[in-house]
Parts: C-alpha cells; structure tokens; sequence
C-alpha cells in the first residue's frame, strides 16, 4: 500500500515536471500567445479587426486556466498581459514570454498535482501516518519479543519496510525457557485492539472521510463551473432559435425591400409607358 | 436565472444530468453486485470504522472460541489419563486387601509385591501421555516426559499453561503428575508412587500391620487425591463448554451486527436501482427530444 502511494506520488510530480517543462504545454500555450498579441496588435493599428485571430486567443486563455489560476489585463494596443499562478513576472506581456518560473500555489491542475505529491502534500502525509501506525505495531510487539526483535524495519518508511524478522524456530513464547509456556504470547495476544489497532484504524477512517470530502467538494465545483459556463454561454452563445427567428426576420426584410423594388418599378413603369403618349 | 438559454447550454445540462444519473446508477449496480453497502471507505467513513472494529473483535472471539476447543480437548485427554489411573489406584487397593490378611502365603505376597511393582509402572506410563505431541502431566516443560523410565522422579515443572478463553480471562488447564503421582520413595511425599513402593516393600517383609493399618489409609488419599483433581478438570471442562457455546452466540451477534453495517439492503437497493433506472430513460428521452427540435423543424 505504501508502494501504492508512493507510485501514486512519483507519477504525479512527473505530470506535473511534463506540464511545466520548458516547451511544455504551459509554455507552448504562452508562446502562441506571444505571437498572437503581436498579431492581433498589428492588425488593429491597421484598422482591421481579428476577429479569428481573437478567439483563437480566448481558446488558449480556457486551456491555460484550466491548467492554473490565469488572471487577464487587457492593454490599450490590443494585446492582453496573462499573469500565470503566483508567478513573479508575468506569463505572457505583449509578446515576451517568462518562462519557466517558481510557482507555489498555482491552484487548477497544476496546484492540484503539487499538492498531492509534494513534501507534506496529500499522499505525502497519508503516507506518514501508515508508517506511523506500522510503527506503532512494530514497537509494541518488539517491545514484548525483543530478542530478537519480531519486526523489522527502516526508520523513516516503516510502511514499507516492515518484516517479520524472526524465523519460526526463533519465536519466543515465554520469558522461561519451558516449551508449553506462553506467557509472552498471552501478552502479545493482548495487544489486540490496542494502540496500533487504533491507529490504522484512525487512518482507514481519515481517508474515507477525506475521500467523501472530496466527492462532495467536485460535486459543489461542477455545479459552480457548470453555473459559470451557463453565464457565460447565456452572452456570447448561440441559440438555434434566435438564430432562426432572425434568419427568417432578415428574409422577410429583404421580402419587402424586393417587393418594394417592384412597386416601384410598376409605378415607373405606369408613368413611362402609359402617360403621355406624345407624338405617338 | 439564465437570461437567455442557448442550444449549446440545452445540451450541455442534459449531458451533465445523464452523467450523474449513470453515476448514481453504477454505485447502486455496484452495491447490489458485490452485496455491500460499503465497497470503500469514502462510502461511509463513520460505518467503516464501525465494521473495522467489528471485525477485530469477530478475530478475536473466533480465536478464543479456538483456544476453548483446544483447552476442552486438552482437559478430556487428561480426564482420560486420570480416570484409567484411579481404575490403576482401586485394583492397587484390591491388591493390598488381598495381601494384608494374615491367610496370605510369603509367596503370595511376593506375587502381589510385583504386580504392585507393574502398576506403579502403569501409573507412570499414563502420566507420560501425550496430546498431540506434548506432555500433558509436565507442566510446562512439554517437551520433557514426567518420569524416566527407572526413576519415579518427577522430571516437569510446576508451570502453568493458561489459554486465554475471553478478552483479558485465562483458565489454567493443565494437572501436574507431581501433585497426584508425587516423586516416589526418595522424595518420602506420601504421594501415589511413594505409597505403592513402600506396599511392595511391606509385601516383600510380610508386615501385615504397616499394611493393614497405614497403608490402606494412604492408598485411600491417594485415590481422593485423583478424585479431587478429576473433580477440578471435570468442572473445568463445564466452564470450557459454556465459554464455548458464549462465544458462539457472541460470534453470531458480531456477525449480525457487522452485516447490519456493511451488507447491502437487497429489497431497497433492488427498488432504487428500479427508480434510477426509469429516471435514467426518462432523462434520456427527454434529451432525445430536446436536442433534436428546433425552430427548422416548424419552418418549411
């Protein structure tokens, strides 16, 4: 299980390096940026409006949040300067990009992988109390059946190191030397529902209430990014049914403009053809 | 709220109310699959911790529930060993009637003298019994057999072998041959095989008094001394057999009370995933329909 964790652990600080990484998604993400404020700063100072050029830009700034807290300043030439996390600089201003930098708490995914792998993280800390509740059994046991000690292991990763460090020949069951006495493991016996019991009990329950937490917390967050995108899409979305109503509004528009034409040119033509019939 | 729905939005939530549908239906599935309501500990943290308790203590009196059927069977092979050695003891006891009246003929109790000799040897083999390849009379040195052959020194000690029969009770169950057999003639305890001795020896010398007298009477307290520990394994045995069918009951409370907290409620389980599953289709056609309609359907 410690095995487990730590693997857990690794493959998360190494999703997080790939992520961050020079020509890593953050900074090819930054990099185009770069070239698209230069773009669409161009093309405004020539007075045309890029428009594709614009919702590409909006595309990375969705990918890029997904990735970490991105925070938007939009300047007066057009381009907009990105600050990434708690970065120092920020990500993208005009078209210079910093990167790589330190981020700390850099929230989104990336925050999330820091956080689960990281020194005193998530899994960090659940794998200390395993170790601690291996501990646990690991001294109270060897505290009856010291000579020689029942288990073994390496201080620091008790979890995963723990053994039976004894052979079945060199088990002891008594303090005398008498074969049928078993006053020691009378003694280990009851150990039963102690200390380490409690505690990889504690441990199983923390996890599980962890756990359920979580569960609970994306719910709340699904709702919430769900609420935010309806926000969003209720502005700049399209709805079929607008689109038609203005589709058939627009036809008929041009209908009556055509029909209009046509009165016209009837009338014209009454005036034309059929009045003063002068030298006819 | 929204002030204005759009298609993309339309779908959207209906894609998002499926997903959860499928997920409340997945974990009922899974309840009903595995007949638990507690697959992982996220499903219920408290419950879990609940049933981790149980279980131990299930172990535990599943072991106790061993240690007694090892203790009973313990205390039957000794109740075995000392009923064979009073059937020994009371045909001794013939023997010295026999030999202590004054009809009897030197070569008479000669005769009696050996077969005497023979019992006390017979006295000895029963105390080396074994129960599955310990000594049952030793004390705790199980390895060790009680008496040598040629010696009627006690070889054991006076250790204790507890077995632990509930949470923090222990009964000792073993007898040690030296509180009934004692160490022969050497050791002058006045126990069985000091007594059979010394009558052999009064056989042989043709001292009718010492066998008459005093030699009857020891032979009796060694019978009540084998009575008396019967009498003590026997209600040993009582206690093993009520422990036993206490923990038996006690199991079958754990086991009840952890299937109260972690087994699946079939009947309610089956009419949830009953329900999910009709508002699972309806949430599917209701999607169906939605997604397709629209203005361009009612215009030509």
């Amino acid at each position: 299980m410690d095995g487990q964790l730590g693997q857990l652990s690794d493959a998360a600080a190494a999703e997080y390096a790939t992520l961050t990484a020079p020509n890593g998604k953050v900074h090819l993400i930054a990099k185009e940026l770069g070239q698209l404020n230069g773009a669409i700063s161009d093309a405004l100072q020539t007075g045309s409006t890029p428009n594709d050029l614009m919702d590409r830009r909006d595309l990375l700034f969705d990918q890029l949040s997904e990735l970490g807290q991105v925070s938007l300043t939009p300047q007066d030439n057009g381009s907009v300067t990105v600050a990434f996390g708690d970065a120092a600089t920020p990500l993208v201003d005009g078209t210079t990009v910093t990167w790589p930098q330190t981020l700390t708490t850099p929230n989104g995914r990336l925050g999330a992988l820091k956080q689960l792998s990281d020194p005193g993280g998530t899994l960090d800390t659940y794998r200390k109390s395993l170790s601690a509740a291996a501990r646990t059994l690991a001294d109270s046991v060897n505290d009856l059946h010291a000579s020689p000690p029942f288990f073994t292991f390496t201080d620091g990763s008790e979890a995963a190191t723990l053994k039976v460090g004894v052979t079945a020949s060199q088990i002891v069951t008594s303090t005398t030397a008498d074969p049928g006495a078993n006053d020691l493991a009378g003694k280990i016996a009851g150990l039963r529902s102690g200390s380490a019991d409690a505690a990889y009990r504690t441990f199983v329950s923390t996890l599980g209430a962890d756990v359920n937490a979580v569960n609970r917390e994306q719910a709340n967050a699904k709702a919430l990014t769900q609420s935010v995108d309806d926000r969003r899409t209720s502005v700049n979305g399209v709805s079929l049914d607008e689109e038609m109503t203005n589709l058939v509004r627009f036809q008929r528009a041009y209908q009556a403009s055509a029909r209009s034409m046509s009165t016209m040119d009837e009338m014209l033509e009454q005036l034309i053809m059929r009045t003063g019939r002068v030298g006819l | 709220m929204n002030g204005r729905i759009t298609t993309g939005m339309l779908q959207r939530n209906i894609l998002a109310d499926l997903q959860r549908s499928t997920s409340q239906l997945s974990r009922t599935q899974a309840k009903l699959s595995s007949g638990k309501e507690i697959t992982r500990p996220s499903d219920d943290p408290a419950g879990t911790a609940k049933a981790l308790s149980l279980r131990e203590s299930l172990r535990g009196t599943q072991q106790h529930a061993k240690n007694v059927d090892d203790a009973i069977t313990w205390t039957d092979a000794t109740e075995s060993a000392l009923s064979s050695m009073t059937d020994i003891v009371q045909r001794a006891r013939t023997l010295v009637v026999n030999g202590a009246s004054d009809g009897t003929d030197q070569t008479s109790r000669d005769a009696i003298a050996k077969e005497i000799d023979q019992l006390a040897e017979s006295l000895k083999e029963q105390a080396n019994m074994r129960y599955a390849g310990r000594q049952l009379f030793s004390g705790t040195a199980t390895t060790t057999a009680p008496y040598d052959a040629g010696s009627d020194a006690y070889a054991g000690n006076t250790g204790q072998m507890a077995r632990e029969i509930g949470p923090g009770v222990s009964v000792n169950v073993n007898t040690t041959a030296d509180t009934i057999l004692g160490s022969g003639q050497a050791a002058g305890d006045d126990k069985l095989l000091d007594t059979l001795r010394d009558i052999s020896d009064h056989l042989r010398a043709g001292d009718g008094a010492s066998l008459r007298g005093t030699d009857l009477d020891r032979i009796d307290k060694g019978v009540e001394s084998l009575l008396t520990a019967r009498a003590t394994n026997g209600a040993l045995t009582n206690r093993l057999e009520s422990a036993s069918s206490r923990l038996a009951a006690v199991e079958e409370m754990t086991v009840k009370s952890l299937s109260d907290t972690e087994d699946a409620d079939l009947a309610k389980t089956m009419i949830d995933l009953t329900t999910q599953t009709s508002a699972y289709q309806a949430a599917l056609k209701a999607g169906a329909n939605i997604v397709q309609s629209s203005l361009m359907d009612f215009l030509r």
